[in-house]
């Protein structure tokens, strides 16, 4: 229990709480790696789930090679992009762009999931309905199952989300900030207040996001389906 | 099914490979360990060579990552043997006391250790040493006309420097830059990258940093594509690195009292043939020619006469 | 990294099959415990919480705070007491299956639609009797995607046992081994492998459940996705 009491005694701090290594700075570092990440996965995955989603082919190879992104450990992304990303930016090449592709990677399968998943679960009949409409592909893809698939689609960003908070302090091994910076000092510096400290930070905000997406998928799914879901037991 | 025989094989070949094997010689069987470094592992596969030559049975745990995982091992009795850099291993414990001196660095470890685990004893020291190096690009050395780590105050603010994390509260990291080098802290431009890893060392290839901390009898320092010159550290501020065996007292307690004489000269003897330009040619051997940790460990023993 | 060194140094390759094959096997053999393991845990806590309804958040929960906590920790913490063992590796390898596996077992129990457990009450079946006959072979597709997931994971997690030792060998320490001593080569093997057995244990488990739930045939196009979406999305809080 003393090391309980160290941590938060280390926590509780001033000086935690102001300058470059203050929890401040840190989550924020830890924030600018992890959104990018999500959003770029975001980017690539929703538009291919969809596409699978809406067609319903070629689902199990897009599948498994979203999943290499998962097979591969996340250092050995940083390790094998390092040489690279060097070359093309001293600057950038280091830190920003090894965790930036590593966290990428990780949040991809899961949004590619999600949203094929959450597509292939839209009632076939509405879609019949709507092509019987006259609508176009493109119409009843954005205008009627995202809609509906809505849910789906945010589970997968929900997790890869989680996912990518808590794997992002691997880039605090090449020298980038966020909050894996406390967990890696702290076992350099043999300072364990530091490395609990931050371990308790990532899974704070870790639950942050579980319960902001939570929120937000509560406010999303149409009242309809929710009343749906109630069942005896 | 072809799975499930699959899965049959590779789990009892798991169990084979971490399987206990009890002794069947007359010598007590030791657990042998090692940090997650090439070098510590090739000095710990020496160990063991030796011992098995000599008819101990050898269980090998190398490789075992950061001190936070080897620390608990050897005092918790899950291994007998490991080797230690005298400097790191004294600052693990105690931040303030490594010196250059690898006597007194020996006895202050050894003081420390007597209480760990139930006694850990310090044996004889390598007259080599790997210790840390301040190394910057050739091109940075010309252009900056650096030899010595004093001619760094000068041009401090030009140059992105890169640290190991615990720099800042290691007296003979910042401190010594700080008192020795007048290099103020933290530097204008400062990256967080482990010592002697490969991050700083593609960090320093890549010209991401300008001046990091590799260990001096890394290859790398000689055979890098792009030119590396470490800086000497003129004022004598690193601490020695010299490598000693630790060993369990408990384990030395199983040994009759010749034994434990012959243990120690066994030791002592690849301790004596350890100096720096063997540290350089066993990473050479590693790093550069690519061979195995067993394999190098055997070629120098065989070479040395120190196993048949 | 040392520049003169081709990309992939085919020499080195032949010249250790042998040991590329032990470490696949030794690889294969860590995830499957750690997926046969983190299963039956999963399994356990999720029957559990199914009739709990407020500890199913909470196991939910913590599953997910678990996975923040950093391997090193665990490992730092555990040796002590379970020592370099088996045990000590597998641990931290069982509970980053959770997060994936309770979330997928508790939704794949609540995919009985209404209907059909209104039927199973009106025949008779006892609490346990409809749970077993019932909801657990519906459950099926939704648990087997889970474990596709959770092995893909965890194929690509076991890396973290060389934080604790060569002896476990697999894939992540030609990896490790890789980086440290500057040597692409064995990087490119343990990743391209892992990749590999990463895909082949997908088709298996993908086989098996065509085998399990045979039945579910028909109905898998429409339970699958709802499957994969109940992974991705939390189960529902009580």
């Amino acid at each position: 229990m003393d090391t309980l009491a160290a941590m938060l005694a280390w926590l509780a701090a001033a000086e935690r709480w102001q300058g470059a290594d203050g929890i401040p700075v840190r989550l924020a570092e830890h924030l600018a790696i992890a959104l990018p990440s999500v959003l770029a996965a975001a980017l690539v995955a929703l538009p291919a789930g969809a596409w699978i989603g809406h067609t319903g082919r070629h689902a199990t190879v897009a599948i498994n090679v979203a999943g290499l992104g998962r097979a591969i450990p996340s250092y050995a992304v940083l390790a094998i992009v390092l040489p690279i990303s060097l070359r093309l930016s001293p600057e950038w090449g280091l830190s920003v762009i090894p965790t930036f592709t590593a966290m990428t990677l990780l949040a991809i399968p899961p949004i590619l999931v999600g949203t094929y998943a959450g597509l292939r679960g839209v009632d076939p009949e509405v879609v019949e309905a709507a092509r019987g409409l006259g609508l176009t592909e493109r119409q009843i893809l954005l205008g009627v199952e995202l809609p509906l698939a809505l849910a789906g689609l945010a589970g997968g960003l929900r997790t890869a989300s989680v996912q990518v908070v808590a794997t992002a302090t691997l880039g605090a091994v090449v020298a980038y900030g966020g909050l894996g910076r406390y967990i890696i000092d702290g076992i350099a510096r043999n300072e364990d207040d530091r490395l609990l400290g931050g371990v308790l930070l990532v899974a704070g905000l870790a639950i942050l996001v579980e319960l902001a997406f939570a929120l937000v998928q509560r406010a999303l799914v149409p009242r309809g389906l929710r009343a749906a879901r109630v069942r005896a037991r | 099914m072809r799975l499930s025989r699959t899965l049959a094989l590779g789990a009892s070949l798991l169990v084979l490979v971490s399987a206990c094997a009890t002794g069947g010689s007359s010598k007590p069987t030791i657990k042998i360990g090692s940090d997650g470094f090439y070098e510590s592992q090739i000095v710990a596969e020496l160990y063991a060579q030796v011992l098995e030559n000599a008819g101990y049975k050898v269980e090998r745990s190398l490789g075992l990552g950061a001190r936070k995982v080897t620390s608990p091992a050897i005092e918790s009795g899950q291994i007998d043997l490991k080797p230690e850099y005298l400097g790191s291993g004294l600052g693990y414990y105690d931040k303030t006391r490594p010196s250059g001196d690898p006597a007194a660095n020996a006895t202050a470890l050894g003081e420390i250790l007597k209480a760990k685990g139930g006694g850990i004893s310090v044996l004889a020291w390598s007259p080599g040493e790997d210790t840390n190096a301040f190394v910057v690009r050739k091109e940075t050395a010309e252009l900056y006309k650096l030899a010595r780590m004093s001619d760094l105050a000068a041009v401090q603010d030009k140059l992105t420097w890169g640290l190991p994390p615990e720099c800042e509260t290691n007296a003979l990291c910042a401190g010594a830059l700080k008192d020795a080098y007048q290099i103020s802290w933290p530097p204008r431009s400062l990256k967080l990258l482990g010592a002697c890893g490969s991050e700083i060392a593609a960090a320093l290839e890549g010209k991401a940093v300008d001046i990091g901390e590799l260990c001096s009898t890394q290859p790398i320092i000689g055979s890098s594509r792009v030119g590396l010159v470490a800086l000497a550290d003129d004022k004598a501020t690193q601490p020695a690195e010299n490598i000693a065996p630790i060993v369990r007292a408990d384990f030395l307690a199983k040994l009759s009292a010749a034994d434990r004489t012959a243990f120690g000269a066994l030791l002592d003897a690849v301790s004596a043939k350890l100096t720096t330009e063997a540290l350089v040619q066993l990473g050479v051997a590693h790093e550069v020619d690519k061979q195995d940790v067993a394999d190098i460990a055997r070629a120098f023993l065989k070479d040395l006469g120190l196993i048949k | 990294m040392i520049a003169d060194q081709p990309l992939l140094d085919l020499g080195w390759i032949g010249a250790h099959l042998d040991d590329i094959a032990l470490r696949t096997l030794q690889h294969l053999g860590l995830s499957a415990v750690a997926v046969g393991l983190g299963f039956a845990l999963a399994f356990a806590l999720a029957t559990w919480a199914v009739r709990h309804r407020r500890a199913r958040a909470l196991i939910v929960a913590l599953a997910g705070i678990v996975y923040t906590i950093p391997s090193l920790a665990l490992f730092a913490a555990l040796v002590p007491f379970t020592g370099l063992s088996l045990l000590t590796a597998e641990i931290p390898l069982v509970l980053y299956t959770q997060l994936i596996l309770v979330r997928s077992i508790l939704t794949g129990f609540d995919a009985a639609p209404a209907e059909v457990l209104e039927a199973a009450d009106a025949l008779g079946y006892t609490r346990r009797g409809r749970f077993v006959a019932v909801e657990l072979p519906i459950a099926v597709p939704m648990i087997v995607a889970g474990l596709r997931l959770a092995s893909v994971s965890t194929i690509g997690l076991v890396m973290i046992v060389t934080l604790i030792g060569n002896n476990f060998g697999g894939l992540g320490l030609f990896i490790k081994e890789g980086i440290t001593s500057f040597f692409p080569t064995k990087v490119y093997v343990g990743a391209a492998l892992s990749v590999l057995l990463a895909v082949g244990a997908d088709l298996a488990l993908a086989r098996l459940e065509r085998r399990l739930a045979p039945w579910a045939a028909a109905r898998r196009a429409a339970l699958a996705p709802a499957a994969l979406a109940a992974l991705v999305r939390p189960a529902p809080a009580a």
